[in-house]
């Protein structure tokens, strides 16, 4: 997958089968009713239960609301993905206007990820990887995929066209050491 | 966002004392969220300079946590509002007299 910058936004091609599979799961990720999940995008924010319980009354629905648009944002930018001719692959154009929210949807997409297959801290530092099952190094190196599009987007680097899935997995893996 | 009309004479007691303390806007270490990312959330949401935001970052990835901001309720509400939408984990603490 290479990724540039264009005059209106971001453009992503040569993507792969897997990583389509990986980004269309973005908005199922965003509106999942599993607890793990919930409790992550909506976490407790006050210590006594009265203030919390007004707080979700209030902004916790506001944040419900928001997260809706947003997940309507990023299915809507999927919608208009484009077959690259000769077999290359999609191609995927972020808007400017909409980088902020795609920011925040692949974070949390991320966040889902990592609660939905009960992820641990180490293993996003790549330590005691021995441990994980089949699904759970499936799932991870989705999380990878997500940063890297967070990081060109962040503005932090660009991907050359033509990188192989060898790259992909390297800068992967360079990037979850970044992960906080 | 905190406010409402009604409530008991206990509840608006309660609210008046809490609005009147300074609260502590507290931003957790997750082991998911990119460190750029939170540092752009921090620039993005408290107009801080990219030196202080990443400072907080940092305090953030290696303390655990840090009060990223200090100050009225309603505000503090306001930044809480804000950091979860961009989904970093964030709490309200009261400031302790």
């Amino acid at each position: 997958m290479w990724a540039a910058r264009t005059d209106t936004g971001w453009a992503f091609g040569d993507i792969a089968p897997e990583a389509l599979t990986t980004l269309e799961a973005v908005p199922l990720l965003l509106t999942t009713r599993d607890p793990r999940v919930v409790e992550r995008l909506h976490p407790e924010t006050y210590a006594e239960d009265a203030d919390e319980r007004e707080w979700r009354r209030h902004a916790g629905e506001e944040l419900r609301h928001l997260f809706a648009s947003r997940e309507e944002l990023v299915r809507g930018d999927l919608a208009r993905m484009r077959e690259l001719p000769a077999g290359r692959g999609k191609f995927l154009l972020i808007p400017d206007a909409h980088v902020s929210g795609w920011l925040a949807a692949l974070n949390a997409a991320r966040l889902a990820l990592y609660a939905l297959n009960d992820l641990e801290p180490e293993w996003m530092a790549g330590k005691e990887r021995e441990r994980m099952s089949a699904q759970q190094r499936m799932a991870l190196a989705r999380i990878h995929l997500l940063a890297e599009l967070q990081t060109v987007l962040l503005g932090e680097r660009t991907r050359e066209p033509h990188s192989s899935s060898a790259d992909e997995d390297e800068d992967a893996d360079e990037s979850s050491n970044a992960d906080e | 966002m905190s406010s409402r009309p009604g409530g008991s004479t206990e509840t608006r007691e309660r609210e008046k004392t809490s609005l009147a303390r300074p609260w502590n806007v507290v931003v957790h270490d997750d082991p998911v969220t990119l460190m750029a990312y939170v540092t752009k959330v921090f620039m993005q949401v408290f107009g801080y300079a990219k030196a202080k935001a990443e400072r907080l970052m940092l305090e953030v990835h290696h303390q655990g946590r840090s009060i990223v901001w200090t100050g009225g309720r309603e505000q503090a509400e306001i930044y809480a509002q804000q950091l979860q939408a961009h989904h970093l984990l964030t709490t309200l603490e009261r400031v302790e007299s």
